[in-house]
């Protein structure tokens, strides 16, 4: 393993630990809570409107939860670092900026892996309390669900190495928004013709789709995302991700340490 | 130990300086609206070299952090080079070298002081049984093994102190950047530090660190380099410095009063509790003496004298109008 490697591992994992001691994945205790309430509280319901109405409310919180974790996390991994000089030492280390930042966004990703790894067994347990089986469907909707949160993780880390970690929740969660309604600002014209074509080819084009990472209503229907769609996600989230990352690093990469 | 990533040329070369530095100009941009430009150090050109320890001291705002945030990459210089054992600034390779101890370190407060060493040494690729072993070292070393479990949230601002310069030396550097590594500590901090330094140097480490505590860098260093707005003012051995002045004497005496007769043969006296510092020309020694006698005193100690750091201080930067309390970040 490449020295450079082993030093982005060595982040990651310190920044794993940091989420765990932290906290951060309490978030499950809610999701366990949520699950055995909604498990008990479905059960007079039809037999398909109870496996439905289960899958899409766990899908939603997966999505919700990561979404939390990845902006407010994501947004305090560097803006805290250097707020509070804890990256001093650090980077004085044969450590580069480029290592530091990815081994951040690696061990936030792997946070959150683990975060919806844990909660689909959760909703997967859940569905066995109930005697339905096992779907394969959940899991072609959460991983585009992971996608999309990697790529929050990104913008928050873009957004932190720029300004302070609240504007960075802010922006990023603007990003997230103004994102899951790209199709909207698409078609706004439509709806308000007042509004410049190029204004809404702009936001359009700025912001990623997050609606193209969205697939919980079909896997609720118990329909599984074919693979060819799932291979387009993963490039479109792979082609997002690599680009703000890269604003992110030249960003982090240029910045003076007062 | 870490593996250095390049050979490394110098490495037999005992009299190459360890670290040059040629112009280096950095200034902080001010204002919001109209933006400026603040000098904050200015074509500093500075060497240290292989086994001595370097002082770098000067009042507040002087360029002494400034100066070792542009060493170890936290800013970028606006001109001017530098070289650390012969590699260019911007080279990683010289980092597995050297050690960094920033000013008020802040260490990960959810990580115990064992675990925070163990992450550093894995930042230097240092094997996992040779950094547990490590770890057990340093922390003995600064007085933590009490400690090595407790969560550093835990820690006094000393025990802080003492875990940062711990991790100054996970990789056993040859280079020292130490900012204020006195700073915070108690008087047994101190003393244990003060004793770190002088045994890193008996072991051929190289130190540069800053202070305001100008008896730490009497104490510790061969060389002081004196910065003051932004620019060197000086640099040199201390001895050059503190010039000895044999033509003024400074006697020690107990068992008088200070307005005892005779004494005013003294320039200058000085109570210290139950004795007296008394200044005097060399002509009027042999006089002071006899009239401390002849009044029932006892002379406990005769010698030229030495300014202090502080003395030197006071002359060259404007006299008392310097205030120590205003010493510190730099």
């Amino acid at each position: 393993m490449g020295r450079g490697l082993s030093r982005i591992l060595a982040v990651a994992a310190n920044t794993f630990r940091e989420t765990v001691r932290e906290r951060v994945l309490y978030n499950l205790v809610v999701f366990a809570i949520l699950m055995t309430l909604a498990g008990l509280l479905l059960g007079p319901l039809s037999i398909r409107q109870d496996e439905k109405i289960l899958k899409d409310l766990g899908l939603a919180a997966m999505d919700l939860f990561g979404t939390l974790i990845a902006v407010f996390i994501g947004t305090g991994l560097v803006s805290k670092e250097i707020e509070r000089r804890s990256l001093y030492p650090l980077l004085a280390k044969p450590l580069s900026r480029g290592e530091f930042f990815l081994g951040k966004f690696v061990g936030l990703g792997f946070t959150l892996l683990v975060n919806l790894s844990v909660m689909l067994l959760g909703l997967l347990l859940t569905l066995a309390a109930i005697g339905r089986r096992a779907d394969p469907a959940l899991l072609t909707a959460a991983y585009p669900i992971f996608l999309g949160l990697v790529l929050v993780v990104a913008f928050a880390l873009l957004f932190s190495t720029l300004t302070s970690s609240t504007l960075a929740a802010v922006l990023t969660m603007v990003v997230v928004v103004v994102g899951r309604f790209a199709d909207v600002i698409r078609g706004m014209r439509e709806v308000l013709p007042g509004v410049p074509q190029q204004l809404a080819q702009a936001l359009f084009t700025v912001v990623p789709n997050f609606a193209n990472f969205d697939f919980k209503t079909r896997a609720a229907y118990g329909e599984a995302v074919p693979p060819a769609v799932l291979g387009w996600v993963t490039l479109y989230a792979a082609a997002w991700t690599a680009v703000v990352l890269g604003l992110g690093l030249a960003s982090f990469r240029s910045r003076d340490f007062q | 130990m870490p593996q250095p990533e390049e050979a490394h040329a110098d490495r037999h070369a005992p009299d190459r300086a360890v670290l040059v530095t040629r112009g280096l100009s950095k200034s902080y941009r001010t204002g919001h609206v109209i933006q400026g430009r603040r000098p904050a150090l200015q074509d500093l050109d500075l060497e240290l070299r292989r086994g001595e320890i370097l002082g770098y001291v000067g009042p507040n705002g002087s360029g002494k952090t400034t100066t070792l945030k542009l060493l170890v990459g936290l800013l970028r210089p606006d001109r001017g080079d530098a070289t650390v054992f012969g590699e260019p600034l911007a080279s990683r390779a010289w980092r597995s070298r050297a050690g960094y101890l920033p000013e008020h370190p802040y260490l990960y407060d959810y990580l115990t002081a064992a675990e925070y060493l163990d992450y550093v040494g894995r930042l230097f690729g240092i094997e996992r049984k040779t950094r547990r072993e490590r770890t057990r070292e340093l922390l003995a070393l600064v007085g933590l093994e009490q400690s090595a479990g407790v969560p550093l949230r835990r820690f006094s601002k000393g025990m802080l102190q003492r875990a940062g310069l711990a991790q100054a030396l996970v990789n056993d550097p040859e280079l020292l950047l130490l900012d204020e590594p006195m700073s915070g500590l108690d008087p047994i901090g101190r003393r244990l530090v003060r004793d770190l330094i002088l045994e890193l140097r008996r072991a051929g480490k190289t130190v540069l660190f800053s202070t305001h505590i100008l008896s730490d860098a009497e104490a510790l260093c061969d060389r002081v380099a004196v910065l003051r707005a932004g620019r060197l003012l000086k640099v040199g051995p201390l001895a050059e410095l503190l010039r000895v002045d044999i033509a003024h004497m400074e006697v020690l005496a107990s068992g008088i009063a200070a307005q005892g007769p005779g004494l005013e043969a003294a320039a200058r006296v000085v109570s210290l509790g139950d004795r007296l510092r008394l200044e005097v020309e060399e002509r009027s020694l042999g006089r002071l003496i006899v009239a401390i006698e002849t009044n029932g005193g006892r002379v406990l100690g005769v010698q030229p004298v030495r300014r202090s750091l502080e003395d030197y201080f006071f002359e060259e930067m404007g006299g008392p109008a310097t205030r120590m309390g205003e010493w510190g970040e730099g």
